[in-house]
Formats: C-alpha cells, structure tokens, sequence
C-alpha cells in the first residue's frame, strides 16, 4: 500500500517497540518528515500508541491530555490528522484485563470527543489492535481462540491501517476506530 | 492510496450508481478486473467502456436467479472472483411517514433489496470464493442509520442494521477461509439524488442540510469518491487481517453527540 505524504511532518508519541518503529519507517517511505527537527514543530500527523499488551496500573491521562492538546494547537492553525493506536479491547473488554480495557475504553472515548472539537480541519481516529506478531507483540494470546481469521495478525497489517488514517485522500472519516483483529470484536465466534 | 489489485476480479453491485461509479474507478485505478453488475445495464455497458479490464452485467439482486446468473457470467469471463462489494440498496423518498403508517408493499420492497438481496448476491458470490480456497473479501456497503437509528424511514433503518449484524456473522463464519468481511457506513453523500436534497439553487446548503450539518463535526456531506477510498482500502492486500468491522465514513457523525 502507497500514501503519498509529500514531506509533511509527523511524530510518534507514546509506547516504543516493534510497532512504533514499523509505523515510524513505513511512514518515513511514504515522504514523510520525522518532527524532532526542528524540536518544538507542530506535526501534520501526530500518531500516539499506546501499550498493546495488556497490562495494569497503566495512567493514560497525561498522553491523552497531551494529544488532545496537540489536536487542538492543528485545530487552531488549520489542518492534522491524529491517529491513536489502541488495544481492540477498547471496544470489547476483556475479563481478565478489567483495568486495562478501562483505560483503552477511555482513550477511544477520548478520540471521539477529540474528534467533535478539533473538525472539521483536523481528523481524529484509531486503529485497535488484536493479537499481532509471532512471538507476539500485541494483544493477549487467549484473543486467537475468537479470532476467526485463524492467525495472528502481523505488523504490516496494523502500519497499513494507520497508514490509511494518515491518508490525505481519506477525507471523511473521523472519530472512528478501525479493528485489526481477525474477527475477534465482531462477535461470538464458537460454534454451539 | 494505491495498492496491487492486479489479478484480482472485484464484483461491484449497484456499479452503475453514483457511489458504484466511484467504487469501480478506484478498484479498476489499481489493477482489478471489475464486474460492474447493475440492473441498469446500459449504465453499466457505458462505464465498463472506459475499463478494458472490466465487463457489464444486468443484475437484480433481489433475485437469486439474477445474481447467481451474474456470478457465473463474471467467471465465464474472469475464471475467478476475489472481491464483492455489495453496494446496490434503496431508500424511500416518497414515503417519508411513521411506522404506523408506512405502506407494507414499500417496506417489503426495501427489506427484499436491501437485506434479501444482500444475502442473495452474497450466497451466490461465495460459491466461486470458497471453492477455490484462496480467500477473498466482502465489503457491504451499510448506513450509519444501521448505527443510530433515524425517523421516517424505518425498513431502511431495520435493514442497514441488519446488514451491519449479518457483516459480523459472515465474518465469524467465513473468516477461517481467508475471506474477511466488513462494512462501510456511509453518513450523508452527495448523489444525483441527494444533491438537490442538500443544496439550494445558489449553491449553498438548504436549511435543513444547515441544520443536519451542526451534526456532523466535519460539516459538510461526503463524496462517493470518499466512499470508494475505504473501499479500496478494506481491499487491499494489507487489510487483510480486519473482518467484521464497521468502518462509518460520516465525517464524524456517529462520533457522539454534538451538544
């Protein structure tokens, strides 16, 4: 997949790791800028990841915070995208991740409302990520057992989907979050 | 975007309409061979003349001898399909009332289009997918009014809703033979039907569109073009992986409540 940024500037926020960096580079190849210079520039794109492991005691307010001061700086001047990149269980929590599919449900809360104040220049979404990559590196491994696209998914699927969002010929879409899960969120997927 | 359609063969019902049109440019744009199924033949003959790789067919999806006609010309044609896109459906204009008063013949119409006829051309369309085995994907084309419910148009409303549910239920079905299925919940798009609707003689927005739009955070309705990009995107090679979401193209309509 080809998006064509044409030197726009972009920043990464939030959790390292294997995705970061594949967004990061698959980002790079599409012509964008990287913003640590000059330090202090607001970006075009600003992409926030979160932890994609489901873990405890995660604080998400302040990058939250933070974003959404961001979204509204882009507001201000005229044009953004910002495109968060959760955990699927934002939308389906998860018994054994209480606390964790808290905090990812209030994130997406929070690009939702991002995305009413900050339109209509700016565009607001989030990819939600299932299990990805063998070994993995998001999402818990019990997810696999209801994902009915019977594989993990890989790192390339979850960069295309953000690329998608970062898109300057995807206009119409804001607020929303996109799955890349295999079916997990989709529904009930034993067969009774 | 672009992406690498080459070698696949994308069935596109309703291809002859406003949101069709755009769909198969941007399928055929990137290397797909298109199935341009209406039941408005001469506007798809008409349309398939400017794609060498694409062919017209007369399909009434509301009929399973129509669709399962249409499939088996597209693999006469093609020897495959990889892709449908399950775009054509009706609304009513004329009877814009409340369930109470809504005329039985016009809801039966409506739900045999748009939820019968869902199913019709997806049963028919599997059939060549599964037997080859090598996957594929389905994209139906919902509303967001199967998301959040609207006034005056109920078989419409029950409909796209139903078809949002039956895009999950295909995707737990179908998702273990490589064939992910999603939807596309378009907000409000600007069509040969919907323009007058929108805007007045000037130009501007109707007062009624005003009103609707301080809905939408976006302010403004959609294209088919808009359309047709998310389309190609839950296409492509790299969204292989989604299956069973709902995708609302609305401008952010459905984000939540603009108050």
């Amino acid at each position: 997949m080809q998006i064509d940024l044409d030197g726009k500037i972009v920043e990464l926020r939030g959790d390292g790791g294997p995705i970061a960096a594949a967004v990061s580079s698959a980002l790079a190849a599409s012509g964008a800028r990287s913003a640590t210079s000059p330090a202090g520039t607001l970006p075009d794109i600003l992409v926030v990841l979160m932890p994609l492991v489901p873990q405890d005691g995660l604080e998400l307010a302040p990058v939250l915070r933070t974003a959404s001061l961001a979204a509204e700086a882009m507001r201000a001047r005229g044009s953004g995208r910002v495109v968060f990149v959760l955990s699927a269980a934002a939308e389906m929590p998860m018994r054994r991740h209480g606390d964790y599919s808290v905090q990812m449900a209030s994130a997406l809360a929070t690009v939702r409302s991002i995305a009413m104040q900050v339109g209509p220049t700016v565009l607001v979404n989030a990819v939600g990520v299932g299990v990805i990559g063998e070994p993995l590196v998001a999402g818990d491994p019990a997810m696999l057992a209801h994902a009915s696209v019977k594989r993990p998914g890989t790192l390339g699927e979850v960069v295309d989907t953000v690329l998608f969002f970062c898109d300057p010929l995807n206009t119409y879409t804001t607020g929303q979050m996109l799955s890349v899960d295999g079916g997990w969120s989709a529904g009930y997927g034993r067969s009774f | 975007m672009r992406c690498d359609l080459s070698g696949k063969v994308a069935f596109v019902t309703g291809g002859a309409g406003t949101i069709g049109r755009a769909i198969v440019q941007r399928l055929a744009d990137n290397g797909a061979s298109v199935v341009i199924a209406d039941i408005n033949l001469p506007g798809a003959e008409a349309l398939a003349r400017d794609y060498p790789s694409a062919m017209a067919c007369s399909v009434d999806i509301s009929s399973r001898e129509s669709t399962e006609a249409g499939v088996a010309a597209a693999v006469a044609r093609f020897g495959r399909l990889d892709i449908l896109v399950n775009n054509a459906g009706v609304n009513t204009f004329a009877h814009r009332v409340t369930i109470d008063e809504f005329p039985i013949e016009e809801w039966h119409r409506i739900i045999r289009i748009d939820l019968d006829g869902l199913f019709l051309m997806s049963r028919a369309a599997l059939q060549p997918m599964l037997s080859r085995g090598e996957g594929g994907r389905v994209i139906n084309i919902a509303s967001v009014v199967g998301l959040a419910a609207m006034r005056l148009q109920s078989p419409f409303v029950a409909a796209k809703a139903g078809i949002i549910h039956l895009t999950r239920s295909m995707a737990l079905e179908l998702g273990p033979k490589n064939i992910v299925t999603n939807a596309i919940a378009p907000g409000s798009i600007i069509s040969e039907g919907t323009r007058q609707l929108f805007y007045s003689a000037d130009g501007s927005f109707a007062a009624r569109t005003e009103e609707f739009m301080r809905h939408v955070p976006l302010g403004r309705p959609g294209t088919a073009e808009e359309i047709a990009e998310a389309v190609l995107f839950l296409a492509s090679p790299g969204a292989g992986y989604i299956n069973g979401q709902v995708l609302a193209v609305d401008g952010g309509w459905t984000a939540g409540y603009m108050m």
